[in-house]
């Protein structure tokens, strides 16, 4: 007795079929449709310095502690407003995640729009933030004897500073905070 | 003349297990390393600050070297073997079946050395690897494919044993998967959101599920000297895990700007999940009924019995933490990461243990002493319950915390004893993974070693 599917070949090829089937149906169409979304009104492309501070926020994994995704939720509107498919039309890689360890960063060029306060919280967010968990990026700054023309230094508080010196942004560390500056979400205008 | 041609091959088949199992032991070493460096970042959060010891970096070394060095290594080892046992016959092309293990290797290595430089592919989890890297890990888990399917094409039966079927369908799967994820033309803004939903679940569900399934299947059968309960249970799981999980990933963005209609499909087919989940765990239960005698004398079978257990627990949780009422708490959380360690560790790495401890010996012949198995055993899998416990009810606190509308900072401070329990119990696991290396080395180098002792002249 022979039965059909005892043959390997139908397995394979039924396996195929069962699953490329389903992943076009449930993968590949629906991200083809969704990667043509409109952006947001008012939502502008990324300048040149902020690109770049996008890629180091990539390099560094930021987004496995922080979000970019509001949600229809009482809870998430601290964050700022829903969230809407448009918000991302410019934002290739998608840094929505799925762990919220620090606050959703949707809105923060908005919430917290201090760069001083940004080069402070990277260099060393306890000195800020007590409790904080976030871990420190001093690379993204120099320690000179003393500042150049032209060099953004970091007023760090005492006990986080270094003995002797000035901290001095990198391009990257203004890169990143030009980063979370340009991140504000745009007005939908008012909704019935 | 026939007898030493048996020889011969029984040899090379251990060699080629051996090599697998040691791989895949030096990358969970490596990448649990780095998981309890990561865990203790949390209570000691200036702990090494380095760019290459740092918290963004070293996330996605641990979540890939586990994940593709480890585990995909040892299920792909373990899939050829277990081809060539349950089919009588001898491994098909056994030099790509070498090559796949190096290949394998070569992207763990580019991997993990990219990703602590801070080259990714974007962030998207569980595929962080630059697309070259997941390009050279593909085409080695093509070969392990080629090689699994070969020797199965060369059994001396019709019938395709229960445990090929899983395998084989696992392969399939993750290489379409693969390839779905590598082309980026429709991975634009939101887009990208729904493949990485698709992708991420499937990674899991589609491969590990598939593969450690096929190796329960064949292991259980063997250390029980019994045949599975039911082989068309076993089929009916097959097909239901292969249709109805496909749909399901977008339960990782409940809330999000995804479709509300592809979001509930994910919910229903979650719950969908159960007859699969239901099947496969009443099948190897089953499987064991009566035999409980046996398993608290053996040293595998305790690993099916925990990775049974975690399949059930796991897999159901998961199906009950899709619903949105609970998602509205517990997304974001860590009650996430406790789940993700209750399926890869308590189920899918449970089982590649019970597995080993049950075909490596059978092949090279050499046992490890039972006593420091117990020892790999309990510490392992009091660990990872610790582990799963002190990060849901931390993740809880968290969910709590938000909604009840209180600083952000709060759920950080409720949530931190938690995460440094989470680190003691990673380290309970850390020294479980040490005694399983020191196993690994008992059941295969000596074994080398007599084989050389013998084949000098006396």
């Amino acid at each position: 007795m022979s039965r059909p599917m005892d043959r390997l070949w139908v397995l394979l090829t039924a396996s195929f079929v069962v699953y490329a089937c389903l992943a076009l149906l449930t993968g590949v169409i629906p991200a083809m449709i969704l990667s043509n979304t409109k952006p947001t009104p008012g939502l502008s492309p990324l300048d040149a310095q902020a690109a770049r501070g996008r890629e180091i926020y990539v390099a560094e994994g930021c987004s496995y502690c922080h979000t970019q995704q509001v949600r229809p939720l009482a809870q998430d509107l601290v964050f700022g407003r829903p969230s809407t498919a448009g918000d991302y039309a410019y934002a290739t890689p998608q840094l929505l995640g799925t762990e919220r360890t620090g606050p959703d960063l949707s809105n923060i060029g908005s919430r917290q729009p201090s760069a001083v306060w940004n080069y402070i919280h990277l260099y060393e967010p306890r000195a800020v933030v007590s409790e904080s968990v976030m871990p420190a990026y001093p690379w993204l700054f120099v320690v000179k004897d003393r500042a150049a023309p032209g060099d953004v230094t970091v007023p760090v508080p005492p006990g986080y500073a270094p003995a002797h010196g000035v901290v001095v942004a990198t391009p990257d560390a203004l890169a990143l905070v030009a980063y979370l500056r340009s991140l504000k979400q745009p007005s939908l205008g008012r909704t019935k | 003349m026939i007898a030493d041609a048996h020889e011969s091959e029984s040899r090379a088949q251990a060699a080629l297990l051996s090599a697998y199992i040691a791989s895949a032991t030096f990358w969970l070493i490596v990448t649990t390393a780095v998981g309890v460096l990561l865990s203790f970042k949390f209570p000691f959060p200036d702990l090494a600050t380095s760019p290459y010891l740092s918290f963004g970096r070293l996330r996605p070394i641990h979540t890939n070297g586990t994940f593709y060095g480890f585990a995909s290594v040892a299920l792909c080892g373990l899939s050829i073997y277990i081809a060539a046992r349950s089919s009588g016959t001898g491994i098909f092309a056994k030099p790509v079946a070498w090559l796949s293990l190096a290949l394998m290797n070569v992207a763990a290595i580019a991997g993990t050395v990219t990703l602590d430089l801070g080259m990714n592919d974007g962030s998207q989890e569980y595929r962080e690897w630059l697309w070259w890297v997941r390009l050279i890990f593909l085409i080695g888990v093509g070969c392990s494919a080629v090689v699994t399917a070969g020797t199965v094409a060369r059994r001396a039966e019709r019938p395709i044993y229960i445990a090929n079927w899983y395998t084989l369908g696992g392969f399939t799967f993750v290489t379409v998967l693969w390839i779905v994820a590598l082309i980026p033309s429709y991975q634009v803004g939101v887009g990208q959101v729904s493949l990485q939903a698709f992708y991420m679940h499937n990674a899991v569900g589609m491969w590990f599920t598939f593969v450690a399934l096929g190796a329960a299947y064949y292991s259980l059968p063997k250390l029980l000297n019994r045949p599975i309960y039911s082989y068309s249970l076993g089929v009916l799981a097959f097909w239901t895990n292969a249709v109805f999980y496909p749909v399901i990933g977008a339960h990782h963005y409940e809330f999000s700007p995804l479709p509300w209609w592809l979001q509930t499909l994910a919910i229903v087919f979650s719950v969908g999940m159960l007859i699969p989940v239901f099947a496969g765990t009443a099948n190897l239960l089953l499987t064991t009924r009566g035999g409980w005698d046996i398993v608290r004398r053996s040293y595998a079978l305790p690993f099916f019995a925990a990775g049974i257990a975690y399949y059930f627990l796991g897999s159901s949780q998961g199906t009950f933490e899709a619903l949105r009422t609970a998602q509205a708490y517990w997304h974001f959380t860590s009650f996430t990461v406790g789940h993700s360690h209750a399926t890869m560790y308590g189920f899918i790495t449970f089982i590649i243990w019970g597995a080993v401890y049950a075909l490596l010996p059978l092949a090279t012949g050499r046992q490890p002493s039972l006593l420091l198995t117990g020892v790999h055993f309990w510490f392992a899998l009091v660990g990872v319950t610790l582990y799963v416990l002190v990060l849901s009810i931390g993740g809880t606190l968290q969910g709590i915390e938000w909604a009840s509308g209180n600083p952000f900072i709060n759920s950080v401070e409720a949530a931190a004893p938690f995460w440094l329990a989470r680190a003691v119990a990673g380290t309970m696991m850390f020294i479980a993974h040490l005694v399983f290396a020191y196993n690994v080395y008992v059941m295969t180098v000596p074994q080398r070693r007599a084989a050389a002792a013998k084949a000098q002249p006396a």
